[in-house]
């Protein structure tokens, strides 16, 4: 009798404490407000990127040479480039190809980086193998590895997604691969393994739902840095070609005429501070939101 | 006229500001410490034992953790109306304090000669070379052997009871009227833990000086102190001499506390009494008698009405309605006995 | 300590090798043939079958890595396929601004950094630190040549303070090689200030909520001393891993940054050298820079023994 009751007792404390516990995560989220800006302000990117290109009334390849190097106006609202280009309709092009390279690079390394993780983190033999492949690629600087990638494939958009995939799938393998290991020392995986569960179900049914979180906010990290990167090789000339629009050539565009046209400057710049920021924002409230303890600097 | 205690607290609060809201960890407490005392202070983890003798030294951020009302009076000097600079002059000086974990409340990037100069500089008007020889003398006080050798040795180069003379050697070096001594042998194995309490002890007859002992060990306390204060949940719940603790305690905690203890010339076929159920949160604290939720005593009147401290005799005190049914059971029991 | 050491440099090993593998192979996935893009499209095949042998791109794969990495080791990063000249004496032409600069932007770095982080970690929860905070995350959202242009259009083409781009060496004077090296240093050394920034505060926070700093309290040490004594000593450690990190993130970062102010540093080397598609140049410097950047760090690591005597001991 006595231990019956206590039990109920135990239970109901234990779902009062959940409860507490999820509203405490509601409360945290909503009153990170900063998070929130971030989110918001990545979603009015988004919604940019995919409707703003129907909105525009300029094409952006269409040259104009007596409108050349116009400032903001009422016709062109962020003004010309040196080919009578119009910027705005640029510079939102551009963000199909900026923020889908960085869209497509965290998404890719996400996927690769979470096989990696999770199989090296299963076999000890592969780990070995596969994280000093990962420390030797990570300590190779960003920048360098993707100048160098680029100069051996050739600059294209397609190219640079490869490239900055290649740099930042070890980041995310990383992390995987320490999420995954505590799940795969705890007792309840070795008596599946005993129960003869098999290796499929084990990685992708219990230790690959326990990655997610640390997943997301690595992706949403390496979403901006992949912007970063993707805008300075651009900006080098080993990033998207012209005439392609990409924030990073427009800058570069806008270096060469930066005495005469200083929007060409600050729209695309701003536009990258934004969405970098936005990331940023995001990515630190989620890791807040999954474990409030680590404040620590981004990387 | 009575003599003047050394320290008296009246009516200490101690609030935390928390994410979940305002949090009363230390709510009304009193008592004092005489000079040459050693008063130990009784409960469970949580019940704000350690909290209020931090709250002595006001080591809590005020600026934005901790809030405290009530006063804390030491030879008349209320300490929560004091300047920041007076305080520090106070804390290590007049009232010395020793930690839990004597590893992790040693800096590990200081020599312990450092460390223990350093308390002593800081209060006395002496030379670099005079507060380390001082500092020489002070481990050897505490009967650490070669203290020559061992002021140039780092903390984590010393084993546990070595380091926790060194925090009694800090916490003693500028001869302190009041100690206070937060657990500390908690951490210690037993012999070590022997050898400390007598430390502590000969110190105090030595110097005269005033201790708070804060331990969860009632063994510790029955070997040392003169009075016992029981907290539970914020409160001061029994306050009473030794012996009277220990022999008609009156309050339901109390009791249970000394049932819970393994008596060696007792039935020891008889089960270790084990006080049903958790401590609550502070953010849920029962609204009359803190203890009903766990008290086999516990009736309506103790369910809607907060008790008092109330005093008996030979100066006892309890925190609860049924104090007097409690004492008469355990008389009339005691005299079946007989 | 020694074993330490010892056990540190040997765990290099196998990053070193992946590294120069890695390197190595970028050449190998290039579409094209070296030699043919270096003589262009009107040589005739004798001569590009000359170059490459001559360039050793004859031999099978493995052992043109193993005479390259022969070569490393004795200071030969390769040849030029465009100058002819050695890499390694391109790479010491031109590593001098970029260290200049790497060093000034790191410079910066510190002086802003560290004092803010624990003004941060002390005012906590005030205006103050989430101001600071605020600043660095702008900080670390602005890529380091952004940056850079923004800085040209206010002092350089709106202000006109400072020039907008060039060189000028240290023997030209030193308040010379300043104002040419000011604003690509500030450009460069932001991002890392608000990373250096935000771990100070971290860490002073965490080390100001250990029993140790309760203790110091209890003796009744001033609130000055505790900080900057007590805590901060403890601090240092993860702060100097960010630094030591950052310094080989300033020398990557200097590649874009010497493009927009025209340094002739190691960056301005490899875009060059991407432009003209000298791999053997681009090899050899990503190669070197890798080099330094796990050196730095392995030196950081060394200093650890001196700041934090457990490491000492632990090690022995």
């Amino acid at each position: 009798m006595g231990t019956v009751e206590s039990n109920v007792g135990l239970t109901s404390v234990k779902q009062k404490l959940k409860k507490e516990q999820r509203q405490l995560f509601f409360k945290r989220l909503i009153s990170n407000k900063l998070m929130v800006t971030g989110g918001m302000t990545i979603l009015f990117l988004m919604i940019v990127t995919l409707i703003g290109p129907f909105l525009v009334s300029h094409d952006p390849y269409e040259m104009v040479v007596q409108d050349r190097l116009q400032a903001p106006s009422a016709e062109h609202l962020l003004g010309t480039d040196e080919f009578g280009r119009d910027l705005l309709s640029r510079i939102i092009h551009g963000s199909k190809v900026t923020m889908g390279v960085g869209f497509s690079v965290a998404a890719i390394t996400s996927l690769l980086g979470m096989i990696i993780g999770l199989y090296a983190s299963y076999y000890r033999f592969l780990d070995h193998i596969l994280m000093r492949i990962c420390d030797g690629l990570m300590s190779i600087p960003a920048i360098l590895l993707g100048i160098a990638l680029m100069a051996a494939l050739g600059p294209n958009t397609k190219n640079v997604i490869i490239a900055l995939s290649i740099v930042f799938t070890p980041h995310v393998a990383r992390v995987i691969r320490s999420a995954a290991i505590v799940v795969r020392e705890q007792t309840y995986i070795e008596a599946m393994k005993a129960q003869g569960a098999s290796t499929w179900r084990i990685i992708w049914g219990h230790m690959m739902p326990n990655t997610i979180s640390p997943l997301v906010v690595q992706a949403t990290f390496i979403f901006a840095d992949a912007i970063i990167t993707e805008a300075a090789l651009s900006f080098l000339g080993a990033g998207v070609p012209a005439p392609d629009p990409s924030w990073g050539n427009i800058l570069y565009d806008g270096k060469l005429v930066i005495f005469n046209a200083w929007w060409m400057t600050v729209f695309p710049g701003i536009m990258i501070v934004l969405s970098v920021l936005g990331l940023n924002l995001l990515g630190d409230g989620l890791r807040d939101l999954i474990d409030p303890h680590t404040n620590q600097g981004k990387k | 006229m009575p003599k003047q205690p050394l320290l008296e607290i009246n009516e200490l609060k101690t609030h935390f500001h928390t994410e979940r809201g305002r949090v009363t960890a230390v709510d009304g407490v009193t008592f004092h410490v005489n000079e040459g005392e050693i008063l130990g202070v009784v409960g469970e983890s949580g019940c704000g034992k350690s909290v209020t003798s931090q709250s002595i030294l006001r080591l809590f951020d005020e600026k934005r953790l901790a809030q405290y009302d009530g006063e804390i009076k030491l030879k008349g000097t209320n300490l929560l109306e004091l300047s920041d600079e007076k305080m520090q002059s106070i804390r290590g000086n007049d009232i010395a304090m020793i930690f839990q974990d004597p590893l992790s409340s040693l800096n590990p990037v200081f020599t312990i000669g450092h460390q223990i100069a350093e308390s002593i500089l800081l209060h006395q008007n002496v030379s670099k070379k005079e507060a380390y020889e001082k500092a020489v003398e002070m481990l050897r006080l505490t009967g650490i052997p070669a203290p020559e050798k061992r002021v140039k040795e780092y903390p984590h180069e010393l084993s546990g009871g070595m380091r926790q003379r060194v925090m009694i050697a800090i916490a003693l070096s500028c001869e302190p009227q009041l100690l206070i001594a937060d657990e500390p042998t908690t951490a210690l194995d037993v012999t070590i833990q022997a050898q400390i309490l007598d430390l502590i002890v000969e110190i105090n007859k030595k110097l005269n000086m005033g201790v708070i002992f804060i331990t969860h060990d009632l063994g510790v306390v029955a070997e040392i102190c003169t009075r016992v204060v029981v907290m539970y949940l914020g409160q001061i719940v029994e306050e009473a001499n030794v012996v009277d603790v220990f022999e008609n305690p009156l309050h339901p905690y109390t009791r249970g506390l000394m049932k819970s203890v393994p008596q060696i010339d007792g039935d020891r076929s008889e089960k270790l009494h084990v006080i049903e159920g958790t401590v609550p949160a502070l953010d849920n604290i029962p609204k009359g008698c803190r203890f009903a939720t766990r008290c086999p005593f516990a009736d309506e009147l103790c369910v809607e009405k907060v008790p008092e401290l109330r005093e008996f005799k030979n100066g006892q005190k309890a925190r609860c309605w049924h104090a007097e049914k409690i004492a008469e059971e355990d008389q009339e029991r005691e005299d079946q006995y007989v | 300590m020694f074993n330490y050491i010892i056990k540190r440099i040997l765990s290099l090993i196998p990053v070193l090798f992946i590294v120069s593998i890695a390197i190595f192979l970028l050449i190998h996935i290039t579409p094209g043939d070296p030699a043919s893009i270096i003589l262009g499209i009107d040589a005739s095949q004798e001569q590009i079958d000359e170059l490459r042998q001559q360039l050793g791109l004859d031999l099978p794969v493995y052992e043109q890595y193993i005479r390259w990495i022969l070569g490393v080791f004795q200071g030969d990063f390769g040849t030029s396929y465009f100058s002819n000249e050695p890499v390694t004496t391109s790479i010491i032409e031109h590593l001098k601004p970029t260290i200049s600069l790497a060093i000034l932007a790191q410079i910066i770095t510190i002086i802003i950094a560290i004092p803010l982080g624990i003004a941060a970690a002390n005012r906590r929860g005030t205006v103050a630190d989430q101001s600071i905070m605020g600043v660095s995350l702008l900080g670390m959202s602005i890529p380091s040549f952004l940056l850079g242009l923004f800085l040209i259009l206010f002092f350089g083409v709106k202000l006109g303070w400072l020039p907008v781009a060039g060189y000028q060496p240290l023997e030209a004077g030193f308040f010379t090689h300043l104002k040419y090296l000011i604003m690509p240093a500030i450009s460069l050394g932001a991002i890392q200030a608000a990373l250096v920034a935000r771990m100070t505060r971290t860490s002073m926070l965490e080390v100001l909520n250990t029993n140790y700093i309760k203790t110091a309290q209890a003796k009744g040490v001033k609130n000055r001393s505790i900080v900057y004594k007590h805590a901060l000593r403890n601090a240092f450690l993860p702060i100097l891993t960010v630094i030591g990190q950052t310094f080989g993130i300033l020398i990557a970062g200097a590649v874009v940054t010497e493009t927009i102010f025209n340094i002739p540093g190691i960056g301005q080397l490899i875009i060059n050298s991407v432009e003209r598609r000298d791999y053997a140049v681009i090899q050899g410097v990503v190669l070197f820079v890798t080099l330094s950047y796990v050196f730095i760090n392995l030196v950081i690591d060394l200093l650890y023994g001196l700041i934090d005597p457990r490491v000492r001991l632990d090690n022995d």
